[in-house]
């Protein structure tokens, strides 16, 4: 009989002990599809923007998808990024959705952003999801809310954050034009030009910009190959 | 041996049901409950209460080592009636529950999804071969989102959610007597009143304050609260329960 339904650290359904153990050879690594990537999110008070590149590539050095959408929605009112490993962030996605789902089911109520991203640190931190570093993007009873999640599991939240290789670029966008009180229509072009801003110069990022708005009513993503359509 | 019991035998294991589709065993608890002194608990408007008969067998015995009403979390009491050694292993497992979530997602417990996590743990002991139910009721009261809840555990496994409940000893009687007194809009120190009422309406002798246990959980601090024996003798006195005569 067991005392506890759940380790507090691991999803409930299969047990981290049960997945492979895939270490890499050191040149394996090449072949293995990373986003490179850069994602943006923005809280303002009507909701969260997020915005993403993209390409994937095998170590930044070839495309090996120009057609990615590394954004996807996980609870009803929030979307988290797919950063680095792109089976990692996959696995990471399945797994956090199965666990909003259960908690639901189960209380009658969506889980809180800020328990969804504790719950998320815990699995990145304690699970094998290796070599991620998503943004978690939701609205709650509390507000807007963006967190970035580390790959040892550090939880951090902020007003605007930005993750992957092409991170500098974007940041740099953003600090010369991030201000409170945004619209969620200027919080959308100024994410996108952030993005745009690492597409031109990071060979990780590139291809187009997905948009994801995060607001009360739900999560709505799109996807554009020009950025013409939303600078 | 085997072939003459046979008929007789579904009380022997819990995991048998009878032809009428009994349990005999978690009955059975049930009557252990029954045999253990009452709990009451009040869920008013602005806080529950939950108060305990734990009246000694002997002027001897430390009254403090009489366990009846737990802490289980800041937010969160756990009153028992039944097999005080069962109660502890439960509310053992509720106070790990609630630093589980705390964990897992960083946030208080709810007094709804601890209770089913403690009933969800008590069912297994009615269909598990080998194992005896729980002789126990729990009432688990606290503070979830703002708001007051009062919830039931019984030996069976099933969750109940109540305004004003009593388990234990004389539970009918003072079931009663709470359908006939409570409301819904009464305050803290009136569920006090009434949950103390309760208790003293199935005593003949009277309320003896060293004899009952009282805490409280308020929505404004959200804190489970025990009251001093000289609060409960100074409220026992102010709503006039004491016996006629001194013991």
């Amino acid at each position: 009989m067991s005392e506890f339904t759940e380790d507090p650290y691991a999803p409930e359904l299969g047990s981290f002990e049960d997945l492979p153990q895939n270490e890499l050879a050191g040149n394996d690594e090449d072949t293995v599809n990373k986003t490179g990537t850069t994602t943006v999110g923005i809280a303002v008070d009507d909701g969260v923007v997020i915005a993403t590149d993209m390409r994937a590539s095998l170590g930044g050095r070839f495309v090996s998808n120009k057609n990615v959408q590394k954004v996807e929605q996980i609870h009803p009112t929030a979307a988290l990024t797919l950063v680095g490993s792109v089976g990692g962030a996959q696995s990471f996605i399945r797994t956090l959705r199965s666990e909003v789902d259960l908690y639901e089911a189960r209380r009658g109520e969506d889980i809180s952003i800020d328990a969804l991203a504790t719950l998320a640190g815990n699995f990145a931190r304690g699970g094998p999801f290796r070599a991620i570093h998503p943004i978690l993007g939701g609205v709650d009873d509390e507000g807007s809310h963006v967190y970035s999640i580390d790959p040892a599991g550090g939880v951090m939240a902020d007003d605007y954050t930005v993750t992957g290789s092409g991170m500098q670029l974007a940041y740099g966008v953003l600090e010369g034009s991030y201000e409170e009180g945004l619209s969620m229509d200027e919080a959308s072009t100024l994410a996108a030009r952030a993005v745009y801003a690492a597409t031109e110069r990071d060979t990780g990022s590139g291809n187009g910009v997905y948009l994801a708005l995060v607001t009360d009513d739900g999560v709505d993503i799109t996807g554009y190959d020009d950025f013409d359509d939303v600078l | 041996m085997q072939g003459q019991n046979q008929q007789q035998a579904y009380d022997r294991g819990i995991t048998i049901f009878s032809p009428d589709g009994r349990l005999y065993q978690v009955e059975y608890a049930r009557e252990a409950v029954k045999r253990g002194t009452a709990s009451v608990g009040v869920r008013t408007a602005d806080g529950v209460v939950l108060a305990a008969d734990r009246h000694a067998r002997s002027p001897l015995l430390e009254r403090d080592s009489i366990e009846k009403i737990h802490k289980a979390d800041d937010h969160v009491g756990i009153a028992s009636a039944g097999h005080v050694a069962d109660a502890r292993k439960l509310i053992d497992l509720a106070r790990r529950q609630a630093q589980v979530e705390q964990l897992r997602y960083g946030q208080q417990i709810g007094v709804e999804s601890l209770t089913k996590e403690v009933t969800d743990y008590i069912q297994e002991y009615t269909q598990t071969g080998g194992a005896r139910p729980f002789g126990v009721a729990l009432l688990v009261g606290g503070i979830e989102d703002g708001e007051p809840r009062l919830f039931e555990t019984d030996p069976s496994g099933t969750p109940y959610e109540w305004q004003a409940v009593a388990i234990g000893g004389d539970r009918e009687e003072i079931q009663s007597f709470l359908e006939e007194e409570y409301t819904p809009e009464m305050d803290l120190e009136s569920g006090v009143e009434l949950a103390l009422e309760a208790l003293g309406s199935v005593s003949d002798d009277g309320l003896d304050a060293s004899g009952v246990d009282i805490a409280t959980v308020d929505v404004e601090s959200e804190q489970f609260t025990s009251l001093t024996e000289d609060d409960v003798a100074e409220r026992v006195d102010e709503f006039d329960l004491e016996g006629e005569d001194d013991e």
